[in-house]
């Protein structure tokens, strides 16, 4: 029986954001979703259940809109949510995350197994994971793209590094981040979001936990990356594609 | 001691970070120390690149990985408190860079593309933020200061074998509860696209795997290498992810970009913005990758390519 604790951040949906006056970022007509990895994350731990048979918490410190997230998150196949939001949560830095998220591990939820994204869709500071295991002090293995638990209790995980991949052992408690390439997140069923209402929710309040910390690192700026190139569309048609090539000709591209 | 740490777990990787660390250890008059794997004989390399100390990080017994350093590299820069310590943004790296950071309570910029010291002596860095759709500054307000650097940011430092230094061989540290059992060296695709003039990339416009060999000959035609879309390689497996073009793949800056079906999300336009010309090929007239090229066709993959093919072989026939 294991106990799983697959953290996620709620964060913006990075396809909407639209490039504003003057190089700001228009987040005016932003929606927000589970970070991408983070459903790979829960997915995982739903999986381990299923062969495993134990517990799946999810777990994610973020602003009280986020309280959809965490509805989203126990549709994903999760037991039960830990959800500590406050407004002062939202845009949260690595090291803060890492230490609210262990507070509340430390202190409430017996773990076998943690598993994170390795990043997040937003930041994609790939932090939290490796942060958070050195805060709760148990070993870390990132990056991981296949993950087995064998019958003596022991991970066993496939890491990616540059030049290929390490297979690697560690006795339990552990926490992992994993790659996309793990496993395809499911997409919830309107019966799987009937019974996530149902599944019990911790709230936790930012008066509840230790205070936080500072962000260590301070955001001096954030402008639109510049990558509009002015398309010039043709059609599929004999006179376009002869066009196309042309205009490829005159760049001297092809020869 | 103050100065300026680099550490890493490649010799070519530590060259590159004693590159920018020699220059921004030069502008304030300060030391630059490398902690890098290897033997003594290799030492010197690094004193001639840059380094004034090497701490040699010698090889750990079987099965350990570099991460069992983390303590004692910690317990280092503890002791000689270093302003800043770098570390290529390769996988180890930043799974070390992140712990070490966790350890010496300090902040880390990820993934860092610029980094550049203020009148005030502020290092401000910077990195991309929501897939690369936006430039993020950072400062860092504790000491060290932390960055993870993508390799190929900077170019190795020139060696100058006339520079002396000091050279301190590491203890061992205790062994990880995480064994290495076993690896897995990928076979490399037998090009490098990252280097390639022209990319073909195949995105998820297309259908199925044997259908490939259309931008293969395309790519052929004019003498490109392919590459493809993180759903091409990480779902479906179709092709190698070496050959992946994105944040979190490879990063291509070719003359010719040709992208056969691909949507274009901000992931991978990221991974071409370095390209000098970009052309897509997408039936679908909003998709976003036609904001982000210079020259596109609006149709099908599957009825432009060959068309396109025919039309590339006359002109350059003529």
């Amino acid at each position: 029986m294991l106990n799983i604790v697959a953290c996620f951040k709620w964060v913006i949906d990075e396809a909407y954001i639209r490039k504003g006056a003057s190089g700001a970022l228009d987040f005016s007509a932003v929606d927000y979703k589970i970070s991408d990895y983070d459903r790979n994350a829960i997915e995982e731990a739903a999986r381990l259940k299923g062969l495993h048979g134990g517990s799946v918490t999810v777990l994610t410190a973020n602003a009280p809109e986020a309280s959809k997230g965490v509805k989203d998150a126990l549709s994903r196949g999760a037991d039960q949510a830990f959800f500590a939001g406050d407004p002062t949560f939202n845009q949260l830095e690595s090291s803060q995350t890492a230490s609210i998220l262990g507070e509340i591990i430390r202190s409430r939820i017996p773990y076998d197994l943690i598993i994170c994204g390795e990043g997040s869709s937003d930041q994609y500071a790939q932090q939290v994971g490796p942060r958070l295991a050195e805060n709760l002090g148990i070993p870390c293995i990132s990056y991981v793209q296949k993950l087995t638990i064998g019958e003596d209790g022991r991970i066993v995980a496939e890491r990616r590094v540059e030049e290929g991949v390490e297979v690697v052992e560690a006795p339990l408690p552990v926490l992992v981040t994993v790659l996309p390439e793990i496993n395809i997140p499911r997409i919830p069923g309107v019966k799987d979001t009937l019974m996530a209402s149902k599944k019990p929710v911790v709230a936790i309040k930012k008066e509840d936990l230790p205070p936080v910390g500072a962000a260590l690192l301070q955001t001096l700026g954030m402008t639109a990356t510049r990558m509009e190139r002015n398309c010039e569309k043709f059609a599929a048609t004999p006179e376009g594609i002869a066009g196309f090539v042309e205009a490829l000709q005159k760049r001297g591209l092809i020869s | 001691m103050a100065g300026i740490l680099v550490i890493a777990e490649r010799k070519d990787l530590a060259w590159e970070l004693l590159n920018i660390g020699r220059q921004l250890a030069s502008q304030v008059a300060t030391t630059l120390t490398a902690a890098v794997t290897g033997q003594e004989d290799n030492a010197q390399n690094h004193i001639a690149r840059g380094a004034d100390e090497v701490l040699l990080m010698s090889t750990l017994p079987e099965g350990q990985a570099f991460d069992a350093w983390i303590p004692v590299i910690a317990a280092e820069a503890k002791k000689a408190d270093p302003d800043m310590i770098l570390l290529a943004a390769t996988a180890r790296g930043k799974d070390f860079a992140a712990r070490l950071a966790a350890h010496l309570g300090t902040g880390l910029c990820s993934n860092c593309i610029a980094l550049s010291r203020g009148e005030d002596g502020t290092v401000v860095m910077e990195r991309l933020a929501y897939g690369g759709a936006a430039v993020q500054q950072v400062s860092c307000v504790t000491r060290p200061v932390m960055a993870t650097i993508p390799t190929r940011t900077f170019a190795p430092a020139p060696a100058d074998h006339s520079r002396s230094g000091e050279i301190r061989k590491l203890s061992l540290p205790s062994p990880s509860p995480v064994r290495i059992v076993a690896r897995k060296v990928k076979e490399r695709s037998s090009q490098d696209i990252t280097e390639a003039k022209v990319v073909v990339c195949v995105g998820r416009g297309m259908e199925k795997e044997e259908d490939i060999h259309i931008a293969r000959q395309l790519a052929d035609l004019v003498r490109g290498e392919i590459g493809c879309t993180r759903p091409i390689s990480e779902e479906l497996h179709w092709l190698p992810d070496d050959l992946c073009i994105g944040l979190s793949g490879v990063q291509v800056k070719p003359d010719l970009y040709i992208g056969l079906g691909v949507s274009g999300q901000i992931q991978h336009v990221t991974g071409i913005r370095g390209a000098r010309v970009i052309c897509a090929v997408n039936k679908d007239e909003n998709a976003p990758i036609f904001q982000a090229a210079d020259l596109g066709i609006v149709g099908d993959l599957y009825d432009v390519t060959p068309k396109l093919i025919e039309e590339l072989q006359k002109a350059t026939r003529r």
